[in-house]
């Protein structure tokens, strides 16, 4: 990183060293979150990256994900939406999930240094993981279609 | 498959910067190579942050466009035509999806004066911070003062670098020739702010 560069006369030096400072200003007040290389780099850990993104829906106000310690949290993509509720059962949490459209598809939950946990949605397109760790989480849904089979993922996100 | 890797050889991007560092670990990871992947992801994270602020995202929403653009980019490697290319294509994706996530479509017109409208901020509030120094805090709230087309392009400058001029100017649609005036206006918007924020002390 630059600090003072040799003078260049002007309001272009000006410019460089009003930018310079700019630079690092903005990387100090305004930096990415703590943890999020690391949590972008888990959810790439992904054995096949073929898949399509969910994306976190807000009911109303942002900034719900504060609230994330309990209640529904909804992910959609294209046609899909991955529903879950959370209960805290100490350490663990319990995952009720619902997919719309539903079908029995597979459902796998991963939590960042605790493996994964994996089950299948009944035909209501209801499922649930009992004793799910707490911890940087993401949920992968396999699902058949024309071409083979679908993989949907929703963003790697602290529960 | 497993996931060899020889920890005596240097990876293939060692010693490189800027574009050519992140075309290197670009064709690695094309090529399976985790370690290419995390590097791009920590050195570039950065960048797609700053792109989606700039559009004027929560923390909330800009975190989400940052996994989105990460996971669609490793989703589709082939998407990526130039490796060094990667830059602009981050940011044109991650503007793109942070358009989307606002629900508005941000037009692609030029600053002008009449653009200098107040748009409420989603910035913490300086206030907030500590251990700053006089300068650094002036500086921000300046800067948080600056219509959002302004911070965009600030933004985009500091962190893509003088160097990839081409990048900001396809990513904002922007003629090339009109970045330099335009990062010019909004410097000078700037310094007068500073100016009025630092009184004639």
């Amino acid at each position: 990183m630059r600090e003072h560069g040799a003078p260049e006369g002007g309001a272009q030096s000006d410019d460089e060293s009003l930018l310079a400072d700019l630079g690092r200003v903005i990387a100090t007040f305004d930096p990415p979150p703590p943890g999020l290389v690391e949590r972008v780099q888990f959810a790439l850990e992904l054995e096949n990256l073929d898949v399509e993104v969910a994306r976190w829906e807000r009911a109303g106000l942002a900034g719900v994900r504060s609230a994330v310690d309990q209640g529904t949290i909804t992910f959609t993509v294209s046609d899909l939406t991955v529903m879950i509720n959370l209960t805290k059962t100490g350490r663990c949490h319990r995952i009720d999930g619902w997919l719309v459209p539903a079908g029995r598809y597979e459902v796998e939950v991963r939590v960042a240094e605790h493996g994964s946990s994996a089950t299948t949605a009944d035909e209501g397109g209801r499922f649930v993981l009992d004793d799910v760790p707490r911890g940087t989480t993401q949920i992968v849904v396999s699902m058949p279609d024309a071409l083979g089979r679908r993989t949907v993922v929703t963003p790697a996100v602290v529960l | 498959m497993t996931g060899v890797h020889t920890a005596e050889v240097d990876p293939p991007w060692e010693g490189l910067a800027g574009a050519e560092l992140f075309a290197a670990c670009l064709r690695a990871a094309r090529e399976g190579n985790k370690q290419g992947m995390n590097r791009l992801v920590s050195e570039l994270t950065p960048l797609v942050w700053n792109v989606a602020r700039g559009q004027g995202l929560d923390t909330h929403a800009a975190e989400d466009v940052v996994q989105t653009v990460w996971l669609a980019l490793f989703s589709h490697l082939d998407q990526v035509r130039e490796p060094k290319a990667l830059a602009g294509w981050l940011v044109t994706t991650a503007r793109h999806e942070s358009q989307r996530v606002h629900g508005r479509k941000a037009p692609p017109v030029p600053l002008t004066d009449e653009m200098a409208e107040t748009v409420p901020s989603t910035l913490p509030a300086p206030e907030a911070e500590v251990l700053r120094t006089e300068r650094d805090r002036r500086i921000w709230s300046a800067f948080a003062q600056l219509p959002q087309r302004c911070q965009e392009l600030l933004r985009m400058t500091v962190l893509a670098g003088r160097a990839e001029y081409r990048v900001v100017a396809e990513a904002l649609r922007m003629p090339r020739g009109s970045i330099g005036p335009n990062r010019g206006r909004c410097l000078k918007t700037m310094r007068e702010l500073l100016d009025i924020e630092g009184g004639s002390a």
